[in-house]
């Protein structure tokens, strides 16, 4: 299951969705809206996506992460929009036989979410609001390197 | 031929969600993107991603008639 959602995130639909026989290990990651960056308190939180191809790009995620590690399943949802303080804003599932797979197949997936899915995040403080992430300066390659978390 | 263009985030906020526009056979993301900062001079700054057909492009990308091209800042999501 790969979503991008305007409501909030219902854990339950993803956990089922990776449910497996085979599994031993089911490993979950919330990404919520934190309160502060920089040293500015942030009010709220808000999304936005290019839904289809950030869709197809979990998709592809996914499969490249079946590659690299024994995993079984891998659920991906992203809400967009306004999110309040303190919520879910992305959910990763992913389940395997053993759970050294499943921490590191999860762990690798939403670096790579963070760095190519289509989406940006907006932060609305007192007084304003901007877009995270470089606005301006040299053009970068296409895949860009990995951010630090944000 | 006619491309269609898609603006998001910072970028949708300047030049609208949606566009069309005629190119020549043969023209590249990166020249169209060119074109388009010939227009509007203030874009000249941006740092911009392209994608067509919802799948990451080099500036040296073709188009072809119908391909959906879009535009957009560095990507930021997650929490």
């Amino acid at each position: 299951m790969f979503r991008i959602v305007r409501t909030p995130i219902v854990l339950d639909r993803l956990v089922r969705a990776v449910r497996d026989p085979a599994a031993g290990a089911l490993v979950v990651f919330l990404g919520t809206t934190r309160n502060q960056n920089a040293g500015r308190r942030v009010v709220r939180l808000e999304y936005e996506a290019y839904d289809r191809m950030a869709v197809a790009e979990m998709r592809r995620l996914a499969a490249q992460a079946k590659r690299r590690w024994p995993i079984r399943k891998v659920a991906m949802a992203h809400r967009i929009g306004f999110v309040p303080i303190g919520r879910a804003s992305v959910a990763i599932v992913v389940s395997a036989g053993h759970r050294a797979p499943a921490f590191a197949a999860c762990r690798w997936l939403i670096d790579r979410l963070k760095a190519i899915v289509p989406i940006w995040k907006r932060e609305h403080f007192r007084g304003g609001r901007v877009w995270i992430g470089p606005q301006s300066g040299a053009p970068r390659r296409a895949r860009a390197a990995r951010r630090p978390g944000g | 031929m006619r491309v269609r263009l898609r603006f998001f985030a910072a970028l949708r906020e300047r030049m609208g969600a949606r566009a069309e526009r005629s190119v020549e056979p043969g023209t590249t993301v990166g020249a169209l993107w060119r074109a388009l900062v010939a227009e509007r001079p203030e874009l000249a700054a941006t740092r911009v991603r392209i994608a067509v057909n919802e799948t990451y492009v080099e500036p040296s990308h073709r188009l072809a008639d119908g391909d959906e091209v879009a535009f957009f800042p560095p990507v930021s999501g997650g929490a």
